[in-house]
């Protein structure tokens, strides 16, 4: 009885943490800590070439950055004033660009 | 009016015209034109003062004779007004400025250049700080207007009459020094061009101009507008507040107050 | 009543007259104080002196995509809005002035801002020093000594002296800039100047792009998503607009006509 009850209570307690980002919201934030900066590196990458990027891959990255100026305007902590300055204009500047790109390509 | 308002206008008024004056720098223009051996002086002396040496006296005319006004403020970069420049011993030594060519080293006309500053004061030394940090009548100056103008055509007040000098092959003007000078394409040649002012027209000597100055002297600061006619500015300007033509012609340049060097229409 | 206000009218008139200057030349920067920015956006209310900023110290190391794209600067002087706070952050000028790191191997990046500094502490000088004596580290002569000279501008010829290898901009530093894939050369193309008479220009795309990257001029500064389609002029370059934007403070200033209008005069 008393195994049966341990294992329920931590079935339960993995099924919550499995599962309680998308139920509760306590885990809300797509990213860790630091992983929207991973984020910023792995969209911002490609700007060198955005001039050969298809319509679609332009699409995607925008949309990207749209999510992450987002969840930037949504820092909190030590830093948050700094951050948000900082890469709110470093996220904007590849966003437009790849938006730029996207026009020409449009119009081509 | 009360006899106390009206001595308040006038005082007011005269305040004014004295600001006004002396902040437009309008006394330097109304001054009688300098003798001929004085026209185009400037005096410099952003640090000589300091230094405890004789401000600059530089003479135009005798650099005129042998350089385009483009080599010297457009190449070297001197400003356009005494004292803009800022030039210290130190640029001098450094090879800027004076010291592009007065290096000690260069050889121009046949002739080693003397060096310009020192980092110490000896007696020998002194004898080459003067030929430029004392007065023009000095006697360590080794030119003097007279002599050297003596062969030059001149016009009324014994100025050097320097197209005339050129064409008649006089002077010749150097405009481009190796070390100094960069090369560039050339631009066009520019064309003369009338401005219409009722019946004084003015033919300006575009093609003149350009050759002894290049573009960069007048475009764009002095002359801003890319279209002809776009730039508007008065007599009053060029003579009283030494703006647009006035820039040159009221302190290097021939005199405003020969008018018929530009209003030609005058003379028929 | 009418009288006087007409008399004071007037008199405002003269003074403004006199005052306002236009049609002279105005001074032109000298080699070392060609590119400098003094930004006070909070040094003075701060009590200290305002940051003055040459641009030809960090030219002479870095490429201009480094500072402006990656860490961010904006073009022009007091837009970013740099706080102390966001130096010690390790963000801006903190991205390497942090005490710590050695973006060359010689050299330890003096901190900028740092909590503990009073503000007696000379290293404040080092930046906070307008209007102030101070014996800057790197002097401008000595640094360009022998370099290939060009006239106007700082001076030099910038582009001699990467070629010949006397400058090596970074363009990459470690935590601060992005892995990105090598940038694809964009072409040179010809620009035809309104004015009659005045040499094509060719603009050197490539050069820029190697030296800028993408973003710091695109969108921004020029809109236009196919050739031809943004119209600007002289006027509009010598507001600061367009090629405006670098080419009057820090870049050659556009007094050297014959930089752009290469073309051979026909």
């Amino acid at each position: 009885m008393k195994n049966f009850s341990r294992f329920t209570l931590l079935s339960l307690l993995f099924l919550y943490l499995f599962f309680g980002n998308c139920i509760v919201g306590n885990f809300s934030s797509v990213y860790a800590q630091d992983d929207w900066k991973q984020e910023y590196s792995s969209v911002c990458a490609k700007t060198q070439n955005a001039m050969i990027l298809t319509p679609e891959e332009l699409k995607s990255y925008i949309d990207r950055c749209d999510k992450l100026l987002a969840l930037i305007n949504e820092l909190e902590g030590e830093q948050a004033a700094t951050e948000k300055k900082v890469y709110t204009k470093r996220v904007k500047m590849c966003r437009e660009l790849y938006q730029f790109a996207l026009e020409y390509k449009e119009h081509k | 009016m009360a006899p106390i308002q009206k001595l308040l206008s006038a005082f007011i008024i005269a305040l004014t015209v004295t600001v006004s004056a002396s902040a437009a720098d309008y006394s330097h223009y109304l001054r009688h034109i300098p003798p001929a051996e004085n026209f185009g002086q400037v005096v410099l002396d952003n640090y000589s003062h300091k230094a405890g040496v004789l401000p600059v006296t530089f003479d135009h005319w005798l650099h005129r004779a042998k350089f385009t006004c483009r080599l010297c403020h457009i190449d070297i970069g001197f400003a356009m007004k005494a004292e803009m420049t800022e030039i210290s011993a130190a640029d001098n030594m450094s090879g800027y400025y004076c010291g592009a060519c007065h290096d000690g080293k260069r050889v121009f006309d046949g002739r080693n250049i003397f060096g310009s500053c020192a980092e110490n004061y000896t007696e020998d030394k002194g004898k080459r700080c003067a030929r430029c940090h004392s007065s023009a009548e000095a006697e360590e100056r080794k030119y003097d207007y007279k002599s050297f103008s003596e062969k030059l055509p001149k016009l009324p007040g014994n100025l050097i009459d320097w197209e005339k000098a050129e064409s008649e092959g006089k002077v010749k003007l150097t405009d481009f020094l190796e070390g100094v000078s960069f090369k560039r394409e050339p631009l066009k040649a520019q064309d003369d061009f009338t401005i219409k002012i009722r019946s004084w027209d003015v033919i300006f000597s575009h093609r003149k101009h350009t050759v002894w100055n290049g573009c960069e002297l007048c475009h764009p600061m002095i002359f801003p507008s890319t279209k002809r006619g776009t730039t508007k500015y008065s007599m009053f300007q060029i003579m009283m507040k030494g703006e647009y033509c006035g820039v040159c012609h009221t302190s290097v340049a021939f005199s405003v107050w020969l008018c018929a060097k530009c209003h030609i229409t005058l003379d028929e | 009543m009418k009288k006087a206000i007409f008399t004071t009218t007037l008199l405002f008139a003269i003074i403004g007259i006199a005052f306002a200057q236009n049609g002279v030349k105005k001074k032109r920067p000298l080699p070392f104080d060609f590119g400098r920015v003094v930004i006070n956006n909070y040094s003075e209310a701060s009590h200290i002196a305002p940051v003055v900023f040459d641009h030809w110290l960090h030219r002479a190391k870095f490429t201009c995509r480094l500072c402006h794209v990656d860490i961010g600067f904006a073009m022009k002087a007091g837009a970013t809005d740099i706080k102390a706070r966001d130096n010690i952050n390790g963000y801006y000028c903190g991205t390497c002035h942090d005490g710590t790191r050695r973006v060359f191997a010689d050299t330890l990046m003096f901190s900028s801002c740092k909590e503990e500094f009073a503000q007696k502490d000379e290293t404040c000088d080092r930046c906070h020093s307008s209007g102030k004596n101070v014996k800057k580290k790197y002097d401008f002569r000595e640094f360009v000594k022998g370099w290939p000279r060009e006239r106007f501008g700082n001076g030099v010829n910038w582009e001699k002296a990467e070629e010949r290898e006397l400058i090596i901009p970074y363009d990459y530093i470690e935590g601060v800039s992005i892995k990105r894939e090598k940038l694809i050369a964009q072409q040179d193309f010809k620009i035809a100047p309104k004015v009659e008479g005045m040499p094509d220009i060719i603009f050197s795309h490539e050069k820029h792009t190697l030296w800028n990257g993408c973003e710091l001029c695109h969108p921004e500064i020029f809109t236009g998503i196919k050739k031809g389609l943004t119209k600007y002029s002289m006027l509009d370059i010598y507001e600061g607009k367009y090629c405006g934007v670098c080419h009057i403070n820090v870049a050659f200033p556009l007094l050297d006509c014959q930089r752009c209008h290469t073309e051979k005069v026909q």
